[in-house]
């Protein structure tokens, strides 16, 4: 785990010993959409965080569905030389590389014919 | 007007008006007092928690005066029956006349009236007069989250040692011998069972949410609420704190009747 994201509240001790934290709120607008996050809510645990996600994320009916994530919980990856490295990676790009051509001859030479496309 | 209310018997309609003004009186206060926490709640998520639960029940509030105007039929509407009023012509419950006070005084006030509020309207669910049993059906829905936030605050205000649970206890000493007042008998109400229109009457209530609450009073080690105290004046003789309130909430009306959004 990094650091948080700029622009955020630190996690802050409240008097009873309890910590408020960050929680990731993600929200599904209808059924069958993808879970997309929609921003963060503090709370001191699960139960609250779910209410507050509720009320920020819920109260306009706008989600169909919640997703509410402590954020330590989260591993957040953003290391440059893993995903962004310097020497060039266009090989790795499946645009780089034609391959009907060759996939054709092989058929050809093992007497196979092209599979017809699954039906869904 | 509906269809239905006309078949209803004279002391039918005026117990049913009777109980439609209480319980939209006791949303519109309640609704009013908790708004008072929008910018200064504990912390910035509970400030949108709170204020999107007093909206809520200033939202139960008009679709009851709502009902209640097509039913009495007067010429006044949901506004008028609202805010034209003087604050002794208000029903709420006395529960709902206390202060705002602090975090925990709020806390405690929303627990005692949410579960009561469930107990009765429970008891309307099932009613045979359509409109309000279709709205009692719709509330609820909203209410069952309600309580699960002051529940969640309750538990923690209760089992955390030292101020938090001290200000519960105190706030318990001034609300509890009130709480009962919302299910205080109202007049007539006998007539509403009879009618189909409710369930049960006030005694049998109460008793129902005594019973609901006692588990959780007795996990949290708190004292159990006493009966209510001068019952027969559970709706009326309001005190300071609402009449300052009300001179709060008719603020615009008393400048502009015509004010909107």
């Amino acid at each position: 785990m990094t650091d948080s994201p700029p622009l955020d509240r630190p996690a802050t001790p409240t008097p009873d010993g309890h910590t408020l934290e960050p929680w990731e709120v993600f929200r599904q607008e209808k059924e069958g959409d993808p879970m997309r996050h929609g921003g963060s809510v503090m709370a001191p645990d699960p139960e609250l965080a779910v209410h507050y996600a509720r009320e920020l994320f819920g109260r306009r009916q706008e989600s169909v569905r919640l997703w509410i994530v402590r954020r330590s919980d989260i591993h957040d990856l953003d290391d440059v030389d893993l995903l962004q490295p310097p020497l060039d990676r266009s090989f790795k790009k499946p645009g780089g590389y034609v391959m009907r051509d060759k996939l054709a001859a092989a058929r050809e030479r093992s007497g196979t014919k092209k599979p017809k496309a699954r039906s869904r | 007007m509906t269809a239905t209310a006309q078949d209803l018997l004279p002391a039918t309609r005026n117990a049913l008006s009777l109980l439609l003004l209480a319980m939209a009186d006791d949303e519109f206060v309640i609704g009013f007092s908790d708004s008072e926490w929008t910018g200064i709640a504990p912390l910035l998520e509970e400030d949108v928690a709170m204020s999107s639960l007093a909206q809520d029940e200033l939202g139960h509030a008009q679709a009851l005066y709502r009902l209640l105007a097509e039913l009495v039929d007067d010429g006044r509407n949901a506004d008028a029956i609202a805010f034209d009023r003087p604050p002794e012509g208000y029903y709420h419950a006395r529960l709902l006349d206390h202060p705002r006070g602090d975090w925990a005084d709020t806390i405690a006030r929303r627990f005692l009236y949410d579960t009561a509020d469930s107990v009765r309207l429970e008891a309307l669910a099932e009613g045979s007069w359509p409109p309000l049993a279709d709205l009692v059906g719709k509330i609820r829905r909203e209410e069952r989250y309600h309580l699960l936030h002051v529940g969640a605050w309750f538990e923690r205000l209760a089992a955390a040692d030292g101020e938090p649970r001290r200000r519960l206890l105190d706030a318990l000493g001034r609300l509890a011998p009130d709480a009962a007042t919302v299910l205080a008998p109202l007049p007539d109400e006998l007539g509403l069972v009879l009618a189909g229109i409710a369930d049960a009457t006030s005694d049998e209530l109460e008793a129902r949410w005594e019973a609901r609450i006692r588990p959780t009073f007795e996990r949290l080690d708190l004292p159990m609420p006493p009966p209510a105290r001068d019952p027969g004046r559970s709706r009326t003789d309001h005190s300071d704190a609402f009449r300052w309130l009300h001179g709060e909430f008719t603020a615009v009306r008393r400048l502009d009747r015509e004010a909107t959004w």
